[in-house]
């Protein structure tokens, strides 16, 4: 890669340790790190007066995260192929591995409305799961480019 | 991106044409951008500072925190994108300064974005430092912009 192309992704990867650390804190905030805070965020809590989810409010955040989610994985993913890790197994397991964490991070809270209380689990698991993914494809980027 | 692997766009015409519309469409975003600000969260000291703090003269509430988060959120996301291909297009062009535009227009935004929760959490002093980063970042981007046209123009068949 040329040296202006290279600053350009580790900007890039920059930006989305950003992202990753404001998804963590919207989180936080409108749901909380445990099962209960889930359930009670999706199902509704009378006590805590939270009103249950919608299928068409969930389907509303799910719209915009649905292309920026793909978006976000196809451009990280994308810059590997400049790296020695093309064609590499473990690439094919990255890439399958972000893009169907990436979708059980957006649909699991369907299955949650649905009565499908498992789903909380599977729902906190993929969105540390996918976080995680996406700060280590940008790990593998930001070495690839140092020793370049 | 595969207009960074084409060798020379001065003999890809529809190429020229295809990165002229998106240079135009980045344009109307950044220049949209500033409006939407404008009216929306604010683009100077005070209406930033009513917005984040709220104003109990003006019977003003503060912005909450999980709006306040969303709206950052949203803001990293177009932000990267945005940049990401205008910089891929202006270093594809570009003669000369391409580092040093890029590391403008890249620290400039990254620090907007930083300074805007630490004046949100932690202390309005980081609100003047927000409104020149945001600019800063949109001044470059509109040069990287305008340069890019040109040079599409100059080398158009």
């Amino acid at each position: 890669m040329q040296r202006a192309y290279s600053l350009a992704v580790f900007y890039y990867l920059l930006f989305s340790i950003l992202l990753v650390m404001s998804a963590v804190l919207i989180f936080e905030t409108k749901i909380g790190f445990s099962i209960n805070g889930i359930l009670d965020y999706y199902l509704g809590n009378e006590e805590k007066y939270i009103l249950k989810q919608s299928f068409e409010s969930i389907l509303k955040i799910n719209l915009p995260h649905l292309f920026s989610f793909a978006a976000l994985a196809m451009v990280l993913l994308h810059f590997l192929v400049f790296t020695k890790h093309r064609f590499s197994k473990r690439n094919t397991i990255l890439i399958y591995a972000t893009f169907i964490t990436a979708f059980l991070e957006i649909f699991t809270p369907m299955f949650i409305i649905n009565g499908f209380e498992f789903f909380a689990y599977l729902k906190l698991l993929s969105f540390f799961l996918f976080l995680s993914l996406v700060l280590y494809i940008s790990w593998l980027l930001f070495i690839s480019i140092i020793n370049e | 991106m595969k207009f960074t692997l084409i060798k020379d766009i001065k003999k890809d015409s529809e190429m020229s044409i295809i990165l002229r519309g998106l240079l135009m469409f980045i344009l109307l975003y950044l220049i949209a951008d500033i409006f939407v600000m404008s009216s929306n969260f604010g683009i100077t000291s005070h209406t930033l500072n009513t917005t984040l703090f709220g104003d109990e003269d003006e019977y003003i509430d503060p912005i909450g925190s999980s709006a306040f988060l969303e709206f950052w959120h949203t803001q990293i996301f177009f932000i990267m994108m945005v940049l990401l291909t205008l910089n891929s297009i202006f270093i594809r062009l570009a003669k000369e300064y391409k580092i040093l535009i890029t590391n403008i227009v890249m620290m400039s935004a990254i620090l907007s974005l930083v300074c805007l929760p630490l004046s949100f959490y932690f202390s309005a002093v980081f609100v003047d430092l927000y409104i020149v980063s945001y600019f800063t970042w949109h001044i470059t981007a509109l040069y990287m912009v305008a340069d890019s046209l040109w040079r599409l123009n100059a080398k158009s068949v």
